[in-house]
Parts: structure tokens; sequence; C-alpha cells
């Protein structure tokens, strides 16, 4: 390949990352600006982080959607490794017809799926609640934890958990020694995933929270909305670092773009 | 063999409590769609339903504004892809065949930190650069090409570009997993035997990558079509999609039966576009010997 080519590419490139980085940038930044408004004058201080952390409106629902996504995720991870489990023992025909509906809460739009939803709930008379907002939001983190835990059966060797069975371990000693160890890189990334996921899955409690309650995505939606408050900044950065550190914490599990994307 | 009875029934035990909640939560609804399509106005949250109607489906196709936004929606989907695919192929040769092999890690996380951010996060700050007297009207200001009191916010332009910085990462993924699958000596090749870049691009490099552009464009055409908080917030009176018609059916107009049939439209025409591009892919993944 020729070198001019080469050099336009790598421009085109550098580009891109720009174009995907300079607003988030941009946030961090005016996160530590005194000036309330705009970018200028600069002035460094923490003064918007003491204010998030002492007095802001949007410390309720920071608190309110991280007791929401740590729930879902402990449970779909529950759920969604025993599923995981049981799917290595059924015949193909049946994963053949299990594995696609287990990816339908992904595939299906989030507005449709979150208003059939809310639709079926307020049809049995339960309408918009809590246990509505838990089990969307369920629903849609599920397909990732089946699907991580079971890539990692479709990766691992499987001899020592045949050797184990041969020399005499019962079940349940198999899963626990051999098997759960082996998943384990999958069951916290699934887990990951899911909190990420669930944390920010706006569609799903717009439809689904009780009225007047607002989780920290239905908060923010509103801010942008009718109004701009300087700490969201601030908020911003942090959310932006907990989402940079998740995805360091899943490539260190070995789950690259090419297992989540491919 | 009773043994591997056994090992099924253990299987369909365990797997049983993912199957109900996936039954109940999401296939479930999704038929009664149908059901609550011909209901006529709002189902109380007590369940009180007003009467039946098929008034519902007959206001979808006789009046324009479904139609209109339907197309629309589809047209933005289709430009905010095709804006994606232009930008993501230079993106993805770059970190795939230019980037030193160590540094691959690095950039494609660097790619993927968006897709784990807030989506409004990610509508804020694209809001912030285009807000009047915000980092790009100050630029066109400065260069003389525009008045920096101004904004594009709040247009169909808006939409556009807030829509393209949220679905590029997913495109540049997908892309950047096929191409980086294409053998170097293959593009040798062709250039040994005398192909320019572009003819390389067209006879090997374009065809190899279909699985990964199409498998982007699901991800990415599918859900622009049914954005609703993009128009929403960055929309203005004249930003409106077909996801802000259904939204305003639950939250503003209050007619649920109406939103209800909407949606069900919808989804059978998404469903359709993606059953398409399905067929596409695995012919493309059948024609370049992959599985």
């Amino acid at each position: 390949m020729s070198k001019s080519f080469n050099r336009v590419i790598k421009v085109i490139m550098v580009l891109t990352y720009v174009i995907i980085f300079l607003p988030i940038a941009v946030i961090i930044l005016m996160s530590f600006n005194n000036n309330e408004y705009g970018m200028m004058p600069f002035e460094f201080s923490f003064k918007w982080y003491q204010y998030l952390f002492t007095k802001s409106e949007l410390l309720p629902a920071t608190i309110l959607s991280l007791k929401l996504a740590v729930s879902v995720c402990l449970v779909t991870v529950i759920i969604g490794t025993i599923s995981a489990l049981g799917m290595q023992y059924l015949p193909r025909k049946i994963l053949m017809f299990f594995q696609p509906i287990s990816q339908l809460p992904i595939i299906i739009p989030w507005l449709v799926q979150s208003i059939a939803l809310l639709l079926l709930f307020n049809f049995v008379g339960i309408g918009r609640s809590y246990v509505s907002m838990f089990f969307g939001n369920l629903i849609v983190v599920l397909p990732y934890v089946l699907m991580m835990v079971a890539g990692r059966f479709a990766d691992a060797d499987r001899t020592p958990e045949d050797a184990a069975r041969m020399l005499g371990a019962k079940p349940f000693k198999v899963f626990v020694d051999v098997i759960f160890p082996m998943l384990l890189p999958g069951i916290i990334s699934g887990a990951l995933m899911s909190f990420m996921v669930c944390f920010n899955a706006f569609c799903m409690q717009y439809y689904l929270a009780p009225f007047g309650i607002r989780t920290l995505p239905i908060e923010i939606y509103t801010l942008v909305k009718v109004g701009y408050k300087p700490d969201l900044n601030a908020l911003a950065s942090i959310l932006i670092l907990m989402s940079t550190l998740i995805v360091l914490a899943l490539n260190k599990l070995g789950y690259s773009a090419k297992k989540l994307f491919g | 063999m009773p043994n591997s009875d056994k090992k099924i029934t253990r299987g369909s035990l365990l797997v049983a409590p993912s199957s109900l909640l996936l039954l109940c939560f999401s296939v479930i609804p999704l038929f009664m769609l149908i059901f609550f399509s011909f209901i006529n106005g709002n189902i109380g949250p007590d369940g009180s339903i007003a009467g039946y109607t098929t008034n519902n489906f007959t206001m979808i196709f006789s009046d324009s504004t479904f139609t209109k936004l339907m197309f629309k929606s589809l047209g933005i989907g289709i430009v905010v892809t095709l804006i994606c695919v232009i930008i993501a192929y230079p993106a993805a040769w770059g970190i795939a065949k230019i980037a030193k092999a160590k540094n691959h890690n690095l950039l494609i996380m660097l790619v993927i930190i968006p897709f784990f951010t807030s989506q409004i996060l990610l509508i804020y700050s694209i809001m912030v650069i285009l807000q009047a007297k915000g980092l790009l009207m100050s630029l066109l200001g400065f260069l003389k090409l525009a008045d920096p009191a101004t904004s594009i916010l709040y247009s169909n332009v808006a939409v556009i570009i807030v829509l393209i910085y949220e679905y590029l990462p997913y495109m540049i993924l997908c892309i950047y997993n096929s191409i980086e699958k294409i053998d170097d000596n293959l593009i040798y090749a062709s250039h040994s035997l005398g192909a320019g870049w572009f003819k390389t691009f067209v006879n090997v490099v374009f065809p190899m990558s279909m699985p990964g552009l199409l498998s982007g464009i699901m991800l990415v055409l599918v859900p622009v079509t049914g954005s609703f908080v993009e128009p929403g917030l960055v929309g203005g009176s004249n930003g409106m999609m077909v996801g802000s018609l259904i939204n305003s059916q639950f939250s503003t107009v209050l007619n649920m039966g109406y939103g209800a049939a909407i949606s069900f439209v919808f989804l059978i025409i998404i469903s359709i576009i993606m059953g398409i591009v399905r067929v596409l892919m695995s012919r493309a993944n059948r024609s370049i010997g992959g599985a």
C-alpha cells in the first residue's frame, strides 16, 4: 500500500477519535471550571464536585439507580448463570429454538419492548411500579449475561470436567471445583455488563418507573430538556470514568470487541 | 439412553427460570401488542378497558402523519447508517491494518467506551458542543461562516449529527472485526498484480468485510429508525420521528390503543428489514467461506 494512502487513512482515523472524544473531553474540562456558563474564562475549581456530593438534587436519583442496577445485576447473574449451565445439557434442536428467543429483548427496539411491557403491566393491574421497572430492566440485561456465560462454555476446555466426573466427583462438587472457576470470568463480565446496561437503560425506566420517581437517566433527561445544571458536568465526568473502568476490567477478563460484537 | 434423558430433564429445569422470564416479559407482551392495538383509548393502571375498536388501524392508514413520519425515520436511518459506514471504513482499516499490532487492543477499547456510557449523557455532550456560543459555533463564527449566537440545535440536522455520534462506534467495531480477518497477503497479491487502492477495495476488501458491514447495518439502522429520545431533545418542533409519535401516545396524548397499533405496524416494518439483512448476511458469510 502506498505511503500517501496510509497517511490519509491515518489522518481520518485520528479525526474519528477526535470526533468521538472531543465532546466527552469538553464535559470533563467544564466540570472543573469555576465559571458556570460556557467555557471562558477558565478557572480551575472542584466547586461542582463539592456541590454534587453535598446538596445536589442529582444525588437521590443516583442512589436509586445504583440500587436498581445492583439488584437487577445480582438476580440476572444468578438466573443467567444457572440457565447457561442448563443450555449445555439441552439437545441442539431445543437450543436452536431457545437461543433466538433469549436474544429477542436486545434485537427488538427498546421503545417497542418497553411500551409492550407497560401495556401488559397496566392490563394486569400493576401499572408503573418498582416491580414493573425491576422486571423490565431485568429482561433487557438477561440476554447479555446468557451470551457471556454461555460463551465461556463454548471457549473452555471441557476435559477437566470429564476427568473430575470419571474420578468419581458428585455433580455438585464438579460444579464448585471445576465449572464455577472456569465460568468466573464470564460471570464477572456478565455482571459488569448487566450493571452498566441497567444503570443506563433510560427507555425502560422512563416508561415503567412509578409516577414521580426519577432514576438517574430520567433525571438527566429532564435536566437536559428543561435547563442545564453545572453539577451535571461533574456527575457526567464521574460516570464516564466509571464506564472507562468497566471497559478496562472487561478487557482484562478477556472480553474484547470481538466477543461483544462479533 | 436413560442417561441422556436425565441430562435433558436437568437442562430444561435449569433453563426454566430464564425461559419463564423471557416468555412473560418479552414474548407475551410483544404478542399482546396485537390485542392492545384494538383497544379504544387507554388502559387504566387498574386494567380497565373502555372498549374495542378497529379505528386505530384505519387512523394509521387514512391519516398521512404515520406514513410521512415512517418514511422520514427510515430516511434518517439510512442517511445515518450510510455516513457511519463512510467514516467507519477508513477508521476500521486504520485500526486493523495500519496501527501497530500492540495498539489494537487499546484503540478498540477506546471505541467501546461510548457504548458503556449513558445515551442521554452522549446526547448532552454533543448538545454542549453544538449550542449557541458553544465550541462549534464559536469556531464557525471565528471563520466568519456563521453567526456564533445561532445554533443548528433543534433541527433535523442536529438529530442526524447526534445519531451519527451515538452509533458510529458500533459500526467501527463491526467493520473492524471483519477487516481484521482479511489476510494481508490477499491485499499484497492484489497490489502486486497491479490493482490500485480503489480496485483493491472494491474487489477484495469490500466483499470480504460484507458480514461485518451487514451486522453493523443491523446494529445501527434498527435503533436509529426507532429513536425517540434524540428527536425529543435536539429535534425541535420539526424534528419528530415515528418514535416520537409512539412516545407521545403514552406520555402526552394518552391514546395507548393507537400507540400500540403504531408500534405494532412499526415492529412489522422493522422485522421485514431485519429479515432482509439477515438473509443477506448468511449469503455473504457463505460466499466468503465462513460459517
